[in-house]
């Protein structure tokens, strides 16, 4: 086992830590919801991938949660005002946040973490298990050419296709379909039950494209780690390049309090804990020692 | 109304923030505690790092250590518990890689030391000790996580020599750290003072653990850990009372500390100085807030100095 490597490669030196207002909190499937709120210097800097910590100012839950960017919302005249995040209602501080409506403040902290590379790819393939598909959207966009992000905003060379791969246990729970529809997303769903799409899981819905590649590809899949273990594996085996986005259980997301560790594997096959929300949450699959 | 000739604020007393630890003087009591502000760097651009009155840096070991299994914390009513294990590099990294950016910043730098024994603690005493820039020492001898972590926070004898050996061989200030999972603080707080401690600091992590029941687990992957946030204020408040009513040495008061109000209650207690922890992960510029509000609760309290207020608890026990 090697030494922890003495600095991370994503502290947050973007972020900033606001109070803002909150000024939509409406249910867009199955006990999940979108937040909107105003922080234009946020959502100015944000990159797909990034995430945020949000907070209420009480001391029950005490701690703050961490949130992927699903979209910034531009002004008409294209300027970032505002930030979504969507969100399953789960346990302590999700069911709090449910019931806060437009105008109620909020803390939040970000943009953290080091979010997707913008290496040019023919065609992305976006796998996303659970409320795993949330980071997805504004990548989908900045690839299909509809948004840029960041300050300068970076530029992405155009995929030619993007697909999503996206399960849940039922037809209910997926989330926010229609959203990467509208950009013009193949989608190819699978649910628990069979109630919408595929009946069965991920994976499932992956293989083929694996199996029969029309275009150089690149997947990146969020969700839970039985299916990002599943994902790696296929993706190995087919000796297609992937990206992991982790949804550590994380304190600070900041890099202070070494919480959110996960095992990563250096050249040589040695592992040892890396802070998550600075040294990713976006790895090659390859690294991660499940 | 008109308001064309407001009359002009009364001019703001002047307040005097330095405050005097044994050999060590702090330009400010709001210093960071060791291990809830990783090594600085990673705050540079939330907090104007600056300001504070001390940084405490991650504890350092002898060697590297990989720390523990996750989950490592876990959220309780008001407070978090975790259990890191005191995940670090080890101090030849800690020197060659931390220690000179943390020495750039401007604040006392106190360096946060665990051994697994005496010989090991006045090793890397003497290590850093050669440092340029070291404003001081931190003995952590009250880390609940690792095994052996607390053998010198719980026993007066132990701790006193302890104290003594990395005295004796360094001549940086020393604060030590204890750990409030005792039946007399006091005690141990004496055995540090006859050591030579310039200043104790209370209170590490309170031992405490979380089960989920549906899963029949413990929450932590160390089963237990430290209790840390604004669930253990009343612990730490009552540890530092005890201390500096039982000891000359001046204390730094450490334990939930989040607003301006805690901030002056440690103060009266007793505290000269005191670290913010778990706030730095929940609020992140916290430190600034309370740094911004101090001079104005100082006036409210009616002193012109930190050291006015310090200790000035009134108790009809007399
Ligand atoms: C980078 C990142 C991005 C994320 N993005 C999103 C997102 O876009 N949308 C979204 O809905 N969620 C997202 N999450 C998850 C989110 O941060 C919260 O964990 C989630 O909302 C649950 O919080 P809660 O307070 O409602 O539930 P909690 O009360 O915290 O608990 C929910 C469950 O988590 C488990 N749990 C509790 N404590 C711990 C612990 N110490 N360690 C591990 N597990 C624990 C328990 O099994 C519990 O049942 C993201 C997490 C990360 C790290
Ligand atoms: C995640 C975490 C890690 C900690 N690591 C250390 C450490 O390395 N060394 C140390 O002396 N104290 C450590 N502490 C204890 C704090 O410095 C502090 O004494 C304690 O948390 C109480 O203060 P608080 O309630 O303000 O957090 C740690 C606390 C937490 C929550
Ligand atoms: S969440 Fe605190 S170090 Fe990553």
């Amino acid at each position: 086992m090697m030494p922890n490597p003495l600095h991370a490669s994503h502290y947050p030196d973007a972020a900033l830590h606001q109070r803002v207002n909150i000024v939509e909190n409406v249910r867009i499937a199955q006990a999940t919801y979108r937040l909107r709120f105003a922080c234009p210097e946020l959502a100015a800097r944000i990159l797909p991938g990034q995430f945020l910590m949000l907070r209420l100012e009480r001391n029950d839950p005490l701690i703050g949660r961490a949130f992927a960017l699903y979209q910034t919302v531009l002004s008409e005249t294209g300027e970032p005002w505002g930030i979504d995040v969507v969100y399953l209602v789960k346990g302590k501080f999700t069911r709090e946040l449910v019931n806060c409506p437009p105008g109620q403040s909020l803390m939040v902290w970000g943009p953290l973490g080091n979010g997707f590379p913008a290496d040019p790819i023919e065609h992305l393939v976006l796998v996303a298990g659970g409320i795993g598909q949330t980071p997805f959207l504004p990548l989908a966009a900045e690839f299909l050419g509809k948004r840029r992000y960041g300050q300068p905003a970076r530029t992405v060379p155009p995929a030619r296709r993007v697909s999503l791969c996206y399960g849940a246990r039922t037809a209910d729970l997926l989330a926010g379909v229609e959203d990467f529809q509208a950009l013009g997303v193949e989608l190819h769903l699978a649910t628990d039950d069979g109630s919408r799409g595929h009946p069965g899981l991920v994976p499932d819905v992956l293989r083929p494209l694996l199996e029969r590649p029309e275009l150089p590809l690149r997947v990146v899949a969020c969700g839970p780690e039985v299916m990002l273990q599943a994902v790696a594996k296929l993706t190995s085996t087919w000796g297609v390049s992937c990206q992991v986005s982790l949804e550590t259980p994380m304190a600070c997301g900041i890099g202070i309090c070494f919480s959110c560790v996960t095992r990563v594997k250096d050249d040589r096959g040695d592992w040892d804990w890396k802070r998550t929300c600075v040294e990713g949450p976006v790895f090659d699959a390859r690294r991660i020692a499940w | 109304m008109n308001q064309e000739h407001p009359a002009p604020p009364p001019p703001l007393a002047e307040v005097s923030l330095p405050v005097q630890l044994g050999r060590l003087s702090l330009p400010n009591p709001i210093l960071v505690a060791s291990g809830t502000f990783g090594y600085a760097r990673e705050m540079q651009h939330l907090v104007a790092l600056d300001r504070l009155g001390g940084i405490l840096p991650k504890t350092v070991t002898r060697q590297p250590r990989p720390g523990n299994a996750p989950w490592r914390t876990a959220e309780t009513a008001a407070g978090l518990l975790n259990a890191i294990g005191l995940d670090n590099d080890g101090i030849d990294a800690f020197i060659a890689h931390h220690l000179p950016y943390l020495c750039g910043l401007g604040p006392p730098v106190l360096v946060s030391i665990a051994g697994r024994n005496p010989p090991e603690f006045v090793e890397m005493a003497e290590q850093l000790d050669a440092q340029p820039g070291v404003a001081g020492l931190e003995l952590n001898i009250s880390c609940p996580n690792v095994t052996g972590g607390v053998d010198y926070g719980t026993s007066a004898s132990a701790c006193q020599q302890l104290v003594a050996a990395v005295r004796q061989r360094c001549q940086l200030p020393i604060c030590v750290k204890l750990t409030p999972n005792v039946t007399r603080i006091a005690d141990v707080a004496r055995g540090a003072c006859d050591g030579g401690a310039d200043a104790i600091s209370l209170i590490n992590t309170v031992l405490g653990m979380a089960v989920d029941w549906r899963r029949r687990r413990p929450l932590l992957g160390n089963v237990v850990g430290g209790l840390s946030g604004p669930a253990i204020k009343p612990i730490a408040l009552r540890c530092v009372y005890q201390v500096a009513q039982a000891v000359e040495t001046p204390v730094i008061g450490i334990g939930g500390i989040a607003t301006i109000d805690d901030v002056m209650e440690f103060l009266v207690a007793g505290a000269t100085a005191v670290q913010i922890g778990t706030a730095n992960y929940y609020d992140p510029t916290v430190t600034m807030r309370l740094l911004d509000a101090l001079p104005g609760a100082l006036r409210e309290a009616g002193v012109s100095s930190v050291s006015e207020l310090v200790g000035t608890l009134e108790t009809s026990r007399g």
